[in-house]
This record gives structure tokens, sequence and C-alpha cells, in this order.
């Protein structure tokens, strides 16, 4: 039907037929306005509608069979656990100023049971200020001079080498310690990975050499697992540092001592080595627990929103849930959980899909309200902290080497009485065997299953082909809208240059304008890229205010935003003031500029969904209405009808929130509350930022922050 | 021992005797990649040179075609951009040309070679012409098909309206002034072209036969020079489309799609040299874009090269459309491939068809500008017609 029509049409007008995908790109970039409205829409429902969409979590990987053997953990095991606690635990050990005592409490245990042990020394890296750090892989770390003896780490590593292996692989169990003020927590987590190291040396199924890493958390725990993790990685051929902390006397009687008790044992000086890692589990156990049941708690989230392998996830899930009867969780935003407004859309959601169920029975998607907040909360809480680039415990070191891992937090419900620590000893040191023992079976890496996902709930995910649908929604009208814009910014010149002049004289002033017509958008480029220069110098300012010594935040926050001032004045100037000329040169200016400003935007949003998509997300939240509605304030003045009068609000109300640090206050201020907000909060921030290299710091300095100015440029443009 | 055992190097041995002690030889207290790069960065600076010096000439040219048209007063010539400068400032900073000099490629040398023999045809210099053509395609083969603009350069003078303008315009006017026709295709520079290029030739050949004298002649060269681009035998990412292709097909098919591809360029060259033989320099620019696009192991110097040759054109390519559009993919893709292969290579969270994507992107952007390119210019010598007749006529071409 639609053919012989559209023969009928070319028939009776010979002109060229512009092609289907032709038209169909004039009719959506003609009707825009009304495109981007529904994709916005559609984009943020979406967003809600993540929670309802998630599935159920599978284990992808066969090889893995959680859960198929019994476990092997006994009674014995654990009561050898229970002795290391209570010697941790025992005041005499604690005597030592350093807690060296409890280290060496720990080798000798391993040693006993014939596992390889090591000491590792390291010093605490300090905050540098490398922004494309996650760019890259990590260094070697820079060797600093100034060490001094008495900031230094003692990392605790006893391997077991597998009898079935080559040596090849390796999986690496780690339990921060800090020997000076453990609590009781610490000393149970180290007694549950006794337990499963003890139970490990006698097994005959070990494929994989274990790790045992008692991370030294006295500097945090993400320094103590990073330092042993790049002296495992990339080792240090440099003699540097190695002598400066030998030289230090406690740490040399610390393997003196050693040397003597245990001599012609597995004790080694060196660093020692096992295969490639599988994948690591960081242990904790929470001290004080207010829940009235055994919990398991998840952390996954490493730099730059990287995230373990769903399957190392599933694997812990299905083993505390259907094995050991823990609960697990994830981490959720508690706030969200009360909100009444999310419930009510619940509930909306609800009734929606019962309406659809009653339709069409098969169509079966709908989910309770509550826990649909659940969801949401979590969800919104993984969002979050993927977001902000910054891993959420020692899991994270891993991640930069490509090796998956997560931090598991038990928090028990907590009793003195022996019973009940027997028990907790037991059920998370299986909990651990269990998983070890999956992991012993893979044949390769992880790679059968996820790594670009958002958690609903520990057995629910939103994989990366559901959650992308809902970002192309957010971020689709950015391209035609600048498409639109361009269009008509080009057309309308023509338009009033014909008018002007007589017909007769039209190929005159066509070829007249000939060198600026298709090329009129580089003036807007240049001033968008000068921009975006500037967005670069921003974003390295903080590495030389961070160099002026005895600076609180408060005002190197000030110097910050006075620099930033300062090199957008200098560069407006140098570089010929674009905007001035701009102004004589066109009249629609402005339309150019919101075109190729778009562009922009849409090229880095479109660029940070890959590095880091929560980030985009969160961005293209902000950004994507402020760019679509910016517009020359003195127009919708002029215009003065009740559309532009609401156009002029949303521009004033978003051109205040979405510039970084606004919206920076403004979210914490929902969070904790407003009254305790200081100037310097932003810069701490800022600063965890690019201590952490996260991605994040560069995608608000160099695409976000260029982003404000521009559009406040169009808002105050004159025209 | 051979500088082509392994698979370590597959350029020529004479660029590698002259740049390969640079890459070893250190100054005090200086890394020792310095000297290559400011190799790079000089022979950079001599290829914006000649690009200017070209762009120079072809404005000129394009002025007197112009003048001799009478179209003087219908287009404001003072209007005009001097594309020489443009053309060269693009070469310049272009961050393509930079990244090529920062990775030590050789396609600085490469562009060099090929606007040298650009260079040449177009003011003339028949030997230096010869030579460039002969260096370029020694280097990397591609080159060699711009034998064909480099003979209409040659045999008909630089880049001009067609020449039935001119005639339609002296018939107008009803007064045959040949003295005002552009000239004829004249054999005989060919002829010294030919010559000049079979002597630079035999001179090359000869130095390569020497300095491999003892490692298997130059047959050693030719498999593991030529052979290497023809049967794509590295198949390690790059920003083409040809290593994922054949990473993917089945090894009994190999031998078929690699003709399949490599005609693919052939299958080009006529129908352009047809329909723009009246500019040459703007045909050899298409051609070096498709070459760019479709050659087997494509780098961004490709680009740069293709780009900073674009800049001749600026006046005839005012009207080209889509100009913003490509402008913002070049820029989409050059940020977004070094992540896509972060995400694969490094994170391991990606997967090759992540890059892909980009590679592919890329690849249809090049088709995008070479068509849109090639449109405009022909729009543009239509709209010359216009002027020259009065009357619109109706668009056959």
């Amino acid at each position: 039907m639609a053919e012989t029509k559209e023969k009928s049409l070319s028939d009776e007008k010979p002109k060229p037929r512009v092609r289907p995908i032709v038209r169909l790109g004039i009719f959506l970039i003609s009707h825009s306005f009304h495109v981007s409205v529904v994709c916005c829409t559609a984009g943020v429902l979406a967003l809600f509608l993540l929670p309802v969409l998630a599935k159920n979590t599978y284990i992808s990987e066969n090889a893995l069979m959680p859960g198929s053997a019994s476990p092997m953990l006994s009674n014995q095991h654990v009561s050898d656990g229970n002795r290391l606690v209570k010697d941790l635990t025992n005041p005499n050990s604690k005597s030592s100023e350093t807690g060296i005592e409890s280290h060496k409490i720990i080798a000798q245990y391993m040693l006993d049971l014939g596992a390889e042990v090591s000491f590792h020394k390291f010093h605490p890296q300090m905050n540098q200020f490398h922004p494309l750090h996650f760019f890259s892989s990590p260094d070697s770390g820079k060797i600093q001079e100034n060490y001094s003896c008495s900031s230094y780490g003692i990392n605790t590593v006893g391997i077991i080498r597998a009898p079935r292996g080559d040596g090849k692989e390796a999986i690496v169990l780690v339990t921060p310690y800090n020997a000076l003020k453990s609590g009781f927590g610490e000393a149970l987590s180290l007694g549950i990975a006794y337990s499963v190291f003890s139970l490990l040396t006698q097994v005959t199924w070990l494929a994989k050499d274990i790790i045992w890493l008692v991370a030294d958390s006295q500097y945090g725990e993400y320094a103590a697992v990073a330092a042993w993790l790049r002296e495992y990685q990339t080792p240090k051929f440099s003699s540097l540092s190695a002598p400066n902390a030998e030289m230090c006397p406690d740490v040399n009687n610390l393997f003196e001592l050693k040397g003597h008790s245990i001599s012609g044992s597995k004790f080694s000086n060196s660093f020692r080595r096992a295969g490639t890692m599988a994948a690591a589990l960081v242990l904790k156990v929470r001290d004080q627990n207010e829940q009235f049941e055994d919990t398991i708690s998840i952390y996954a989230e490493a730099s730059n929103g990287q995230m373990p392998n769903l399957d190392l996830i599933n694997v812990v899930n299905y083993l505390a849930v259907h094995r050991q009867g823990l609960r697990v969780n994830v981490e959720k935003l508690w706030s969200l959980l009360n909100s009444s407004w999310l419930k009510s859309l619940g509930e909306i959601f609800e009734s929606l899909a019962k309406v659809a169920k009653s339709l069409y029975p098969k169509w079966k998607f709908g989910i309770p309200a509550t826990e649909y907040v659940e969801g949401t909360a979590t969800l919104a809480s993984s969002l979050y902290y993927q977001a902000l680039g910054v891993p959420t415990g020692p899991h994270g070191a891993f991640r930069d080497y490509q090796v998956d891992a997560i931090t598991l937090e038990i928090s028990p419900k907590f009793s003195l009485d022996k019973v009940w620590r027997n028990d907790i000893l037991l059920r998370g040191g299986r909990l651990i065997e269990g998983v070890i023992r999956s992991v012993n079976n893979l044949l390769e890496k992880f790679h059968q299953s996820f790594f670009l996902y958002l958690l609903t709930s520990p057995s629910k995910f939103v994989s990366v082909g559901v959650y992308m649908i809902a970002f192309a929604l957010l971020i689709a009208p950015l391209p035609m809208v600048a498409a639109s814009l361009y269009v008509d910014a080009n057309s309308s010149s023509k338009r009033s240059k014909g008018d002007s002049s007589t017909p007769s004289a039209i190929t005159d002033t066509d070829e007249h304008s000939i060198a600026i017509r298709s090329w009129r958008w580089l003036n807007s480029a240049k001033l968008v890229f000068i921009v975006h220069l500037w967005g670069a110098i921003v974003s390295l300012l903080p590495y030389f205010i961070s160099q002026i010594p005895d600076c609180s935040p408060t005002t190197s926050f000030m110097i910050w935003v006075l620099l930033s001032i300062l090199s957008l004045l200098t560069l407006n100037s140098v570089l010929a003031s674009p905007l001035a000329c701009a102004k004589a040169t066109q009249e629609k200016e402005w339309a150019l500029v919101k075109s190729v400003t778009i562009s922009s935007v849409f090229i880095g949003l479109g660029l940070m969904s890959v590095i880091n998509f929560a980030t985009a997300e969160i961005g293209a939240l902000l950004m994507v209405p402020m760019c679509l509605l910016a517009q020359p304030l003195k127009l919708d003045v002029r215009a003065g009808t009740l559309r532009s009068f609401c156009r002029m609000i949303c521009n004033l109300v978003l051109g205040h929130i979405a510039f970084p640090p606004a919206a920076f206050f403004l979210l914490k201020g929902m969070l904790d509350g407003f009254g305790n907000a200081n100037v310097g909060d932003f810069w701490m921030w800022v600063e965890s930022l690019w201590a952490w290299n996260s991605a994040t710091y560069l995608f608000i300095g160099m695409v976000q922050l260029p982003c404000w100015v521009l559009c406040i440029s169009i808002l105050f443009h004159t025209c | 021992m051979s500088s082509y055992a392994g698979s370590m190097y597959h350029g020529s041995p004479l660029l590698l005797s002259l740049l390969g002690p640079l890459t070893v030889k250190r100054i005090e207290g200086q890394p020792n990649h310095l000297l290559y790069s400011l190799v790079s960065v000089i022979a950079d600076v001599v290829s914006a040179m000649l690009i200017r010096a070209t762009g120079q000439n072809l404005r000129l040219a394009y002025l007197r075609s112009l003048e001799s048209l009478d179209l003087v007063k219908q287009i404001d010539v003072s209007e005009f951009l001097c594309s020489g400068d443009i053309a060269a400032l693009i070469y310049l900073c272009n961050p393509f040309t930079i990244v090529a000099c920062v990775g030590l490629s050789t396609s600085p040398i490469e562009n060099m070679a090929v606007i040298l023999c650009l260079y040449g045809a177009c003011s003339r210099l028949i030997p230096l012409a010869a030579f460039g053509w002969v260096i370029a395609t020694h280097l990397s083969l591609y080159p060699a098909i711009l034998i064909i603009p480099v003979i209409f350069l040659l045999g008909c003078g630089p880049d001009s309206p067609p020449r039935k303008l001119f005639l339609q315009r002296h018939q107008q006017k009803e007064v045959l002034n040949q003295s005002k026709l552009p000239p004829g295709f004249s054999w005989r520079p060919i002829i010294h072209f030919a010559f000049w290029a079979f002597l630079w030739s035999v001179y090359v050949l000869v130095l390569c036969g020497i300095s491999l004298k003892q490692f298997g002649g130059l047959w050693e060269m030719f498999k593991s020079t030529y052979g290497f681009i023809l049967t794509v035998e590295d198949l390690s990412p790059n920003i083409g489309v040809l290593w994922y292709f054949f990473a993917e097909v089945f090894e009994f098919f190999r031998n078929f799609f690699l003709i399949v591809f490599h005609v693919n360029i052939l299958f080009m060259i006529l129908p352009l040299a047809i329909r723009l033989r009246h500019r040459p320099c703007y045909l050899a620019f298409v051609y070096v874009a498709i070459c760019s696009m479709l050659k087997s192991y494509p780098s961004v110097g490709d680009s740069a090269l293709y780009l900073g040759l674009l800049g001749w054109f600026v006046n005839e390519l005012a009207d080209m459309q889509f100009s913003l559009f490509l402008f913002c993919g070049y820029v989409g893709v050059s940020l977004l491939s070094p992540v896509m292969h972060n995400l694969w290579i490094w994170r391991g969270t990606g997967n090759a068809n992540f890059y892909f994507t980009t590679a592919m992107v890329y690849a249809c952007l090049q088709i995008v500008l070479v068509v849109e390119g090639v449109s405009a210019m022909l729009n543009h010598d239509r709209k010359l017609r216009i002027l020259i007749t009065g009357k619109p006529q109706d668009a056959k071409s």
C-alpha cells in the first residue's frame, strides 16, 4: 500500500526522491521539541523502571558448581581458629608498641600449618594528584626519600602451595587487621580465615595456591592491600626503598627473632609470590551489630564504578543463603527507604502490572511496592558509589589489576557466649571454604557473566543492555536538537539575506557569504573549545594549590575559585574575546553556540558512559535539561508569553542547580541536612576524588563545568 | 642479521638504515627517542611548508581560471581564503599529526613523500615529483595509485573548472581566443615523468639490493613489505576494519576476501578519475582518503595527511554539508576509541566488539567525508556553470 502510494507520488512529481531514512531524519529534526520531551521523560521513567526490569541472578559459569560438595570444615578447625582468636585478644600480645607481637603470633600459626610465610613491609603512599591514572595501569609507585621508620606497616602473608596445581594460579584471602587497636571483630575475622586456612593445608582437591594476606590496616585497609599488590604485580628492581625500611631497628628485630626461633622452616625474608590471582575475598567481621540475625554484607564497587564479575557475587550469595542460612545485604541508601513518593510510585507500578496481568496473563513484570522501594534504594546506592568512583573497600585495589574481588562483611548478632562464637566461625568458615572451592574449580578467568551491571538486591541485577536504554533515551534528544538548531541557524541567515536583497542579487549575496555559510559554526566551535580548554586548566589547578603548605580547605577552595575566574578572563581576552566578535558578525549566534555545546556535551556524556556509567547517568540528569532549555533570557523577556516565562524560570533554576559545587551542596544537604554545610567540604570532596583516581573528577572539570559556563553564557547572550 | 627476521620491522630497508641508528643513539641526559621525534617534527614542518606552497599554487591557478571565465565580478575574489596557509595550519595543528609524531610512527615521513610528489607535480618539477612518487610507493605501496592524479597534473596543469565550461564561455562571446583556453593534454611531461620514475625506482631498488645482499635480496624485501601489506598477516587491532574481518574469516576464504578488499580500492580509481579529471589535486585527496580507509594497517597519520590536503579546497568546499557532524564525529571517535581499547585490553570488562565499533564508525565518517566532499566539489562546478550560462540546468550528474 505504502509503496504504491509513494510511487504515485513520485510519478506526479519528478523531483529527486528523498530516501526514507533522510525523510525520517528530517521529520525528527523538525519535531525535535516534542521528540526531546518524549525522550527525556521516557529516559527518566526508564530509570525508575529499572528495579522492575531487574532480572534474577544466575550462575553463568558451569565450572563453578557452588555447593555441590559438602563442606569439610569441622569443629577441629573451628577450635584452631578459636585458639588464634584467644591468643590475639590476650592482653599480653598487645604489649609491643608497634603491634609486632601479634604479627609474630599470626606468622607462627601459619608456619605451624606448614605454609610459607613472609612479611611485607610498606610505607603508606601519600595522596597524589594523577587524574588520568584510571586510564593507565598502576605504576610501581614512586620512591619517596623521606620515609621515616615510624610510619611503616607490616603485612603478613601466608601461602599454601596447591598439591594438584602447577603454581600458576592463586586465590587470595585478605583479612585487614590493625594490631594496635584491634577490635574483637578483626580477631574473629582472623579466626575464620585461620580455620579455613588450616583446612586448606590438608585438603587434596586444591588446584590453585591460596594466599592469606593479613593486611596491616593502621594506615587504612586499602593502602595496605594496594601496597602489597603493587609489590606483587610490579616488582621494583631498584634497591632504594628496601634498605630504607630494613634500616629501621624494629623490622630487623622482627626478622632476627623469627630466624632464631624457627630455623630451617618455610619462613623467608624475601617477597613471596604465587601465580596470577583468579579471585580475591576480603573478609571482615563487624564489631557492633544492631540486627537480629546473622547478616553478611557484600561490597563490590571498585574504582571508577568497576564491578567484579557477577558470578563471584552470585556464588557468595548462593552459598550464604542456601547453604549457611545467612542473610545477604548489599548497600542501600537508607534515606530512600522511608520516602513516601517512592512508595506510591511502587504502588502505581504494582497496580499497572496487575492491570497488565489481567489483560494478558503471561505479562508478569510487577513486583510488590515494598520490594520496589528496597530495589530502588539499593540501585541508588549502587549508582552513587559507582558514580563516586571511590572503591568501597580494600577489594578495589584488586580490580586495578583485573582481579575480581569483593569484600564480605559479616555482622553477627552479638553475644559473647562461646557457642555463638563457634557457630559464627563455623558458618563463616564454611562460606569461605565453599567460595574458594568454587573458584578453585575455575578453568579460566571469570569471563562468563557480566562486568557491567547494577545491583538492585543481592540476587537481582540490571545488566548493561537494560540500563543503557534509559541512558540512551535521556541523551537521544541532544544530537537531534543540535541538528535542528544548526539547520535553523543556517536557513534563517539565508532567508534574511534573501529577503533583504532583490532576487537578481541573490546569487551574488550567496557568493558573498560563500566563505562562512557552511562553516559558520567554526566560530562557535572556537568558543566551545576555549571553554573546554579552560575546564582542563581548572582541573589542573588543584595540583598546584595542593602544593601550598598549611592551607585549610576553605582557603584552598577560595584560591581555586579565584584562579579559575582569573584564567577564564585571561583566556577570553587573549583569544580575541570570542563572544564579542561573534556577536558582531552573526545574529543567530547563540543558536550555533548552543548547537556546538550540545554536541560537545553529547560526546562527553557518551564517553563518560563508557568509562563510568553511573557518573554519566547522574551527569545527564543534570545537564541534559539545562542544555536543551538554554535560551537567551532577553528573548524570553521580549516574547512575554507564559511558555517563555516558564522556560525562563526553569533556566534560572537549572542554572543554579547544575553548577557543580551547588549540586554537591544540594545533594549533601539532602542526605545529611543543611546545618553543617561548609565551603571547604567541596574542596575535601574533590580532593578525595582525585586522590582515588576517579574519572568523575575529570568529568566534572572538563564536561560539566564547561557545559555550565556555556549555558550561562547563552542565557546572558545579548542578541 | 636480516632486518626482516622475526616480525619486528616491515618497512623499507633504506628507511631503517637512515632512521634506525637514530632510535638507538641518545644525547646526554635526554630520553633516547628524542632524535627520532626530532626527525618526525622536521618532516612534518617540511610537509606543511610544501602544502602551503602547493596551496598557493592552486589558489593562483583557480583565480586565473576564474579570470579567464570572466567570473571575477560575480565572485568576490577578496573573500577568498588563503587555502595554502589554512591547509598548512590544519596539517600542523591537527591532533592526529601530533599523535603520529608522539607515537614515533613512520607516517610523517611517508606523508612527506606523498606531499613532495604532489608539490613537484603542481609546480612542474618533474624529477621531484617522480622522486616523491617512487619513495612514497616504496615506503607504503598505496601511494602508487597517485600516479593518475600526477599524470593529470603534469598533462593538463592544476585544478581548474571543467574544460567544457571554457569552451561554452568562448562560444557565448563568439570569440575563440585560444590563448585564454587552458592548454590541452600534453604527453611530453608524462614521458619525462616516466623516465624519471624509472630512473629513481632503479636507483632505490639498487640501494635496497645492496643493503639486503646477504639477507635474501630484493625478493625478501618485497615479501616482507608489500607482501605483508597485501596479505594482512598482522591482526593486532588498529583503527582500520580489516584486522577484525580477517580475524573472523574462515581460512579457506581468506585469499578470496584479500582480493576483494584490495580490488575495492582499485574499483574506485577509474570512475573517480573520469569524473574528477579536471581537478587532479582533489582527485589525489580523494585517493589518499580512500586508501587510508581501506588500507590494511591504517594509522591516524594517514588521516592527518588527507585532512591537511582538504584545507587546499576551503574555497571550493564552502558549501559542504554535514561539516559540523563530521567534525563532531572525528572528535568523538578519536576520544572514544582509546577508551574502548582501554576497556577491552586493560580493564578486561569490554571485548573486541567495543573497539571495533569505533573503528567502524571511523570508517563510516571517512566515507561520509569523501562522499560529501566529492558532491560538494561537483556542486561547485555546477554552480560555476550556472553562473556562466545564466540558467540553471537540470542536474544530471
